[in-house]
């Protein structure tokens, strides 16, 4: 069973998965749709991201994802991961800046 | 169609099972889509085809047996990168090619593509034996005793389906060469193989046992001094059979073979696996001299020759270009026919990404490969490509070819040559972004004459314990690791693949990755300023000692 993530001081969770077509990052928002953009994720606390975690991972064939999990984030808009994998998971190889998630549409 | 210079020619079985198995392929992915297997129930079977989920997307990765394609193969995986992944591939330390950004939908139509030149993906991935390595210079080198790719074959085809094997405790990698030279790292595989001549002519192999790197690096050890051709499969089956009997299931990080023969000693396998050979029936195992000729016949040989000038013109163009005396001192080997020179071909520019290729660049290497080397083309452990039989007097062509698409960069066996796995960037298992700091290792050292005065040293990198970028081999060795969400580097040194092969030693503490750069520089100014004439790194290293390494390493100013 996967441990809880720990929780400094300003920071919360969003939840990340990959799509199953794909493969690519997602990252699920407020509205229950799946985003490659972390800037649209959902930001919760960890109550929140409990309930939300059990409801993704229950629907994650339907919505056509894979490896639902939760990561913490700071707490500002918009979200930051805090590790540097998940930096790359949301923003793309940093040794190819051409592919940076942010410029795709 | 023509037979190919330097691999097997597939039949018309090989492809029947191609189209089969990419039949079934889509099947399990249609099921996958339409949610009638999980992705529990999925994994193993895609990762059977070589199929695996990373960071950002699939990663598809196809086998390259012994490192050779030919030049029509070489294309195909030019276009597979255009047309279906990010217009690059990344050649891996197993002699194989990785695609980065696949969709699982494309992956069948990519699987069809790849069947058209007789390639595919299967058992790149899983607990079987992997795609079976070779030497670089195979069949070309002037130092090799026996061509190993023959033999490389038939382990592939015995390998392949194994039906005993195909669920092993954990993989399981066979290298092979045929020069007293070791340019597969033999002792660092689960079995390494090396073939030199017998009597009567049959070759006879030399083959260790439970080597490997990991998160426990172990020296393989001698089972065989000397085995004959005709026992060489009933002995690797009888090896693999001890190993799937007893080797641990219980636990990931115990599992390889080197942990079993480390646990019971090289003595007690060499025993059991005696023992085995004595209960089994050798007689349906025997490779006959007549299977190793049918498949010798399936390979092409080149028609080496040359004008009688080759090498007086070679010399000529050399003295006149330094640029190009750089290049050929550090990027040819000798061939055995005098009027031809192996080149290799350098993946590692100063500041890029070691081991990746555009697909203008791999149809580029197409072309040169047809215009100058049989249409040949070898990928090397160390993420290189080699053109096994140029002809002296075309060298100079070739290299000016290869300048054309950024190709030509001269320092192979050098600190640029850098050996790197894909790390934090792309991989799921990483801890730490190996690339980047092989970029600005590339970039500080990318005075192409600065690193021949340095001389022989290889740097190697990995973002995790896994050590795909070998870095326990490494002269100097990096592996990455995460300090609560850091990236740090742990240092090694003295860590060699070749003959005489020894694991890195760990100087001290990992360093922050923004001050590891700057201490490998240290660690190169140490042994410059303390060299003796004619010393390499690895010289100086053992002369002095690590402690004004260590020092180095870790001063403060």
């Amino acid at each position: 069973m996967k441990r809880p993530v720990r929780l400094e001081p300003g920071q919360k969770l969003v939840l990340t998965a990959n799509r199953l077509l794909d493969g690519r990052t997602v990252w699920w928002g407020a509205d229950g749709t799946w985003d490659s953009h972390i800037g649209r994720a959902a930001i919760l606390d960890a109550d929140e991201a409990e309930v939300a975690l059990l409801r993704a991972t229950e629907q994650a064939q339907r919505d056509g994802v894979v490896g639902v999990y939760d990561t913490a984030v700071q707490d500002v808009v918009p979200p930051e991961p805090v590790t540097v994998r998940e930096k790359i998971r949301a923003h793309g190889p940093t040794v190819h800046p051409e592919f940076a998630v942010e410029t795709e549409q | 169609m023509s037979i190919p210079v330097g691999h097997y020619q597939y039949d018309r079985i090989d492809r029947d099972f191609l189209q089969a198995r990419i039949a079934e392929f889509e099947g399990q992915v249609n099921r996958r889509l339409d949610g009638t297997l999980s992705e529990d129930e999925f994994k193993p079977l895609r990762l059977m085809n070589g199929l695996y989920l990373q960071l950002h997307a699939y990663m598809l990765r196809v086998a390259i047996p012994y490192g050779i394609l030919d030049s029509r193969q070489l294309r195909k995986l030019g276009e597979i990168a255009r047309r279906y992944d990010r217009d690059y591939g990344h050649f891996t330390t197993r002699q194989n090619i990785q695609f980065n950004w696949i969709r699982l939908e494309d992956t069948p139509a990519i699987l069809r593509e790849l069947a058209e030149v007789d390639m595919h993906a299967i058992q790149t991935s899983g607990n079987c034996i992997r795609n079976v390595t070779a030497d670089e210079y195979a069949g070309a080198a002037a130092d090799e005793l026996v061509d190993p790719r023959v033999h490389a074959e038939i382990l592939r085809q015995w390998s392949t389906l194994h039906p005993e094997f195909t669920f092993l405790p954990r993989k399981f990698k066979i290298a092979i060469s045929g020069s007293p030279n070791d340019r597969v790292a033999a002792r660092f595989h689960d079995i390494g193989i090396l073939a030199r001549p017998g009597e009567a002519g049959a070759p006879v192999f030399r083959i260790f046992v439970g080597g490997g790197l990991g998160r426990t690096p172990v020296i393989g050890e001698e089972l065989f001094d000397s085995v004959r051709e005709e026992h060489l499969l009933a002995t690797l089956e009888a090896i693999l059979r001890v190993y799937n009997a007893h080797g641990r299931r219980d636990n990931i990080y115990k599992a390889r073979i080197k942990i079993l023969v480390q646990a019971i000693g090289v003595e007690a396998y060499r025993e059991a696996v005696e023992a085995e050979l004595a209960q089994m029936d050798l007689e349906r195992y025997r490779l006959t001299p007549e299977a190793v000729a049918a498949i010798r016949a399936r390979f092409a040989v080149p028609l080496l020759e040359a004008p009688a000038d080759a090498d007086a013109v070679l010399a000529q163009q050399r003295r006149d270009d330094p640029l190009f005396d750089r290049w050929v001192r550090s990027n040819t080997h000798v061939h055995r026919d005098p009027g031809h020179i192996i080149a290799t071909i350098s993946l590692k520019p100063g500041g890029g990404i070691p081991g990746d290729a555009t697909s203008a660049q791999i149809a580029r290497l197409a072309d040169l490969a047809d215009a100058y080397s049989f249409g040949e083309i070898r990928i090397t452990h160390l993420q290189n490509v080699v053109l096994g039989h140029v002809r002296k007097d075309r060298l100079r062509d070739l290299w000016l070819g290869l300048a054309e698409v950024g190709l030509a960069e001269a320092n192979i066996g050098l600190i640029g040559d850098i050996v790197a796995c894909p790390g934090l960037d792309y991989c799921a298992l990483a801890n730490a972004r190996s690339i980047p700091i092989a970029q600005k290792l590339g970039a500080r050292f990318a005075d192409t004459a600065l690193q021949a005065e340095i001389g022989a040293l290889r740097i190697n990198i990995s973002g995790c314990i896994n050590a795909c970028g070998h870095h326990h081999a490494g002269h100097i060795g990096l592996l990455g690791v995460d300090k609560r969400g850091e990236e740090f580097f742990q240092l090694t040194v003295g860590g060699r693949a070749e003959n005489g092969a020894a694991i890195g030693t760990i100087l001290g503490a990992a360093l922050p990755e923004d001050e590891t750069v700057d201490a490998i520089a240290r660690l190169v100014d140490c042994y410059l300023g303390r060299r003796e004439s004619g010393e390499t790194f690895l010289d100086t290293l053992t002369r002095l000692g690590h402690e004004p390494f260590r020092e180095a390493a870790y001063e403060t100013v």
